[in-house]
């Protein structure tokens, strides 16, 4: 049984409920635990309002648990930081600014020198597969290339854990198939704690060393965990990825 | 900011401090006057203010009306000037949003009228209409007309393309589209302006009567200055913003109606 | 077989021969034809005095203007008077401008600066800055001052709004993200606010330029010795129409001018700004 410091991530019984107008509560978690190691990619699974983006957001720092609580190399986690680096379903980039300019403002807040925060910037662009974009602005790039700015911004912290929200949930099929390509390549390249939120199964399976699901419905709770030992690079029509996916399809309420 | 815990109750002290803030203002402004600090030939106090304020609700001097046929005045004419704007207005964008002939014809015109504010045409509607209430309405007209124009014309140009190829692969003629298609579409930008074209109408309202009348809100203030009554312009002022407010509640209130149930 | 040859010679044929119809639909020819109608029928109302003596011929108005560039009228040339409505509207939008944004950017900031503000702007929002001449003249006289103050006033209120506005509409995400970047609450402000509220607070300036240009104009129309309401003025009292329709004139252009000159200076400030044409 590892001890609690040997977890990168650890989540302790996590419950989150809101209050909305109208003093009414809703509950979004209920006792969720779960445990990512050291540079393991780790995938939460399930389909929308299953409350996995709350989750990440607890884990980033961005909002309390009403119970429970998450830690980071076993310290509590208690507000956001640049030690988590969290990519937005839609981009979030700042339009006024350039793509090595979003790139640039993590250290640029840390107050880092402007020649060496220009080094770093460029190194996690040229990671993304972005090189030559430095001086576009967002509204001239296409989805894709909007959430690779948005991953190079989050590396450029130099983060312990990457946390990634549906990343891919805006972009069309084609481009989510070569971004999930892209997404392992830089895993491999640049090898970092990662945690993956998704309503996709095929894309779970591609990318994840394992994979929790969760429930369908509000509350979100702890479902089933799956270890995928299929070899890197992941083919999509490998017998033993359809098998998986026939299980897990099979096993939750997500479809096809 | 968002990872703040929601908190369901407003601190006790941001609930006080708006009513607080309010009965400062009046308070302060009572005591500027009744102290001396500024002389009454300047400025009137709440006091006085509510004072005329009764008085002129039966005093027909020392301007010539009581205050309800000033208000009612200038209620008439800036409704009048506001409608016309509308019935005008509201078509012609709406055809030139969509027919190129329309567009091609009247936006030359357009484009004159549009950049000289309806103040400037006060001189030369005096000169031609003389000081009567139909030089007040052209003026309102044309104050309201441009906001009516162009949210129209911009609300038919935002119709979804889609829905106008999906129109055609059904054979619509155009005017099918426009009536059926680009008008509903329009709706909600149409919309809009009766409240953007109502404010200017209003401010252009006052702004006529201000220079030209014998009767109406403007009137009344310009009155107060000519006899150095502050408290008369003050209840002309006050009364000009509650009347333009409530006429702006009335139409926001026919808007929710009419546009019950269409998503914006 | 259909190669990107064949389409381009495709679409050249498609194209049809020139005749009448197509050229009456064009659009220039449209707005040549609305121009030319416009003149002709404004001469002719003026010719057969339709409306008394009341309107000049267009070629009596350019004789007027030209006329007004080189003699002065009431003690100044045409950019003489010019200058004097645009120095006006220059002092009472850069105090009006300075004042207010700061204090709607604050207001949606600060929840207890906003608590004060508010209620009392919310009372004085609904007064056209018009209304308030008479008492501006009552305070200052009827020299400079109060119709700059008419000018500040008018400023005031687009300018607040839209700064206020322009912070409380910004994504909430947003902040997030300088939050997760390592930034703190003043960050969130210098990184955040302040540029995702540019173009609102951009927008606010334009609107009030348009405002400060009714203002100025009333103010002149009811007591001023110069500027162009006044030259307007000045032709209604000497029953000179050229003059009235001259002033409108150079009224207009001189608005057009820089409604062109603040538009330009938005695509250059906010390249990333998507436009949509409104009110």
């Amino acid at each position: 049984m590892k001890t609690e410091t040997e977890y990168k991530i650890l989540c302790e019984h996590i419950s989150k409920e809101f209050i909305q107008k109208g003093s009414q509560r809703v509950r979004v978690l209920d006792d969720i635990s779960l445990n990512v190691k050291q540079n393991e990619f780790v995938v939460i699974l399930g389909p929308g309002q299953s409350g996995k983006s709350t989750l990440l957001r607890i884990i980033a720092g961005l909002e309390i648990p009403t119970s429970g609580r998450a830690t980071l190399d076993g310290r509590e986690v208690s507000g956001p930081g640049p030690d988590r680096g969290l990519v937005f379903q839609s981009y979030m980039l700042f339009p006024w600014k350039t793509v090595i300019g979003n790139v640039e403002l993590g250290p640029k807040l840390r107050g880092i020198g402007k020649k060496e925060r220009r080094e770093i910037a460029q190194h996690y662009i040229e990671l993304v597969g972005l090189t030559g974009f430095e001086k576009h602005y967002p509204h001239q790039l296409s989805g894709g290339m909007k959430q690779r700015v948005g991953i190079a911004r989050a590396y450029a912290n130099n983060p312990k854990v990457m946390l990634l929200d549906e990343p891919f949930g805006q972009l069309d099929a084609q481009t989510r198939y070569f971004m999930e390509k892209e997404t392992a390549r830089i895993w491999e390249t640049e090898k970092r704690t990662v945690l993956f939120v998704t309503n996709n199964i095929d894309e779970a399976i591609f990318l994840g060393d394992r994979i929790i699901s969760l429930h369908g419905k509000l509350p979100g709770r702890m479902h089933q965990v799956y270890d995928v030992h299929l070899p890197r690079p992941r083919e999509h029509t490998d017998m033993e990825f359809l098998k998986l996916r026939h299980d897990i399809t099979e096993a939750s309420e997500l479809t096809l | 900011m968002a990872y703040e815990e929601v908190k369901i109750k407003t601190p006790l002290l941001l609930r006080v401090l708006p009513v607080a803030s309010i009965l400062a203002f009046f308070g302060a402004w009572q005591l500027i006057i009744s102290l001396g600090i500024i002389p009454t030939t300047m400025l009137a106090s709440p006091s006085q203010v509510i004072s005329i304020f009764i008085e002129k609700l039966s005093e027909p001097n020392p301007d010539g009306a009581v205050l309800w046929v000033h208000a009612w005045t200038s209620i008439q004419e800036a409704f009048t000037g506001y409608l016309l704007a509308l019935l005008i207005g509201i078509p012609l964008g709406l055809l030139m949003g969509w027919f190129s002939v329309a567009e091609g014809l009247a936006r030359p015109i357009f484009e004159i009228i549009r950049p000289i504010p309806p103040i400037a045409w006060i001189p030369l509607t005096i000169f031609w209409f003389g000081i009567g209430i139909s030089g007040k309405v052209f003026i309102i007209w044309l104050g309201g007309i441009v906001p009516c124009v162009i949210n129209s014309f911009a609300g038919v140009r935002m119709t979804n393309p889609t829905l106008i190829q999906m129109a055609r692969t059904y054979g619509a003629t155009d005017w099918q589209i426009f009536t059926k298609l680009c008008i509903p579409s329009a709706l909600p930008m149409v919309f809009g302006a009766l409240q953007i074209a109502l404010a200017y109408c209003w401010t252009t309202l006052v702004a006529a009567e201000l220079l030209a009348a014998d009767t109406g809100l403007g009137y009344l203030i310009t009155m107060g200055r000519r006899l150095a009554m502050p408290d008369l312009v003050v209840l002309g002022m006050i009364m000009v913003g509650l009347t333009g407010a409530v006429i702006g509640v009335v139409i926001d209130w026919v808007e929710k109606r009419l546009l019950a149930g269409i998503r914006r | 077989m259909n190669t990107i040859a064949n389409e381009v010679q495709v679409q050249v044929r498609e194209r049809s021969p020139l005749s009448i119809w197509r050229v009456l639909k064009n659009r220039w020819f449209l707005h040549a034809v609305s121009m030319i109608a416009f003149f002709a029928i404004w001469d002719y109302v003026a010719i057969n005095r339709f409306l008394g003596s009341a309107l000049a011929r267009p070629y009596e108005v350019s004789l007027q203007l030209a006329d007004m560039m080189v003699n002065p009228i009431a003690g100044k040339g045409l950019f003489g008077h010019i200058w004097a409505s645009t120095q006006r509207i220059l002092i009472g939008f850069a105090i009006g401008a300075v004042l207010a944004t700061p204090l709607g950017l604050l207001m949606a900031l600060n929840r207890y600066i906003n608590a004060v503000v508010k209620p009392v702007f919310d009372l004085i929002k609904p007064m056209p800055p018009i209304a308030w001449i008479s008492i501006a003249i009552l305070w200052f006289g009827i020299g400079e001052p109060s119709k700059v103050f008419i000018i500040v006033i008018g400023t005031f209120v687009p300018c607040l709004l839209n700064a206020y506005n322009g912070v409380r509409l910004i994504e909430p995400q947003l902040y997030d993200v300088v939050r997760m970047l390592g930034g703190n609450r003043r960050d969130e402000i210098l990184h955040v606010c302040f540029p995702a509220a540019f173009p609102a607070i951009f927008a606010g300036l334009q609107i009030s330029l348009s405002a400060a240009w009714t203002c100025v104009l009333a103010a002149e129309l009811v007591s001023a010795r110069s500027g162009l309401g006044f030259i307007t003025l000045l032709g209604m009292t000497l029953s000179r129409p050229a003059l009235i329709v001259g002033g409108m004139v150079v009224i207009a252009i001189v608005a057009w001018l820089t409604t062109l000159l603040v538009t330009g200076l938005e695509k250059v400030l906010c390249p990333w700004k998507r436009e949509l044409q409104t009110a």
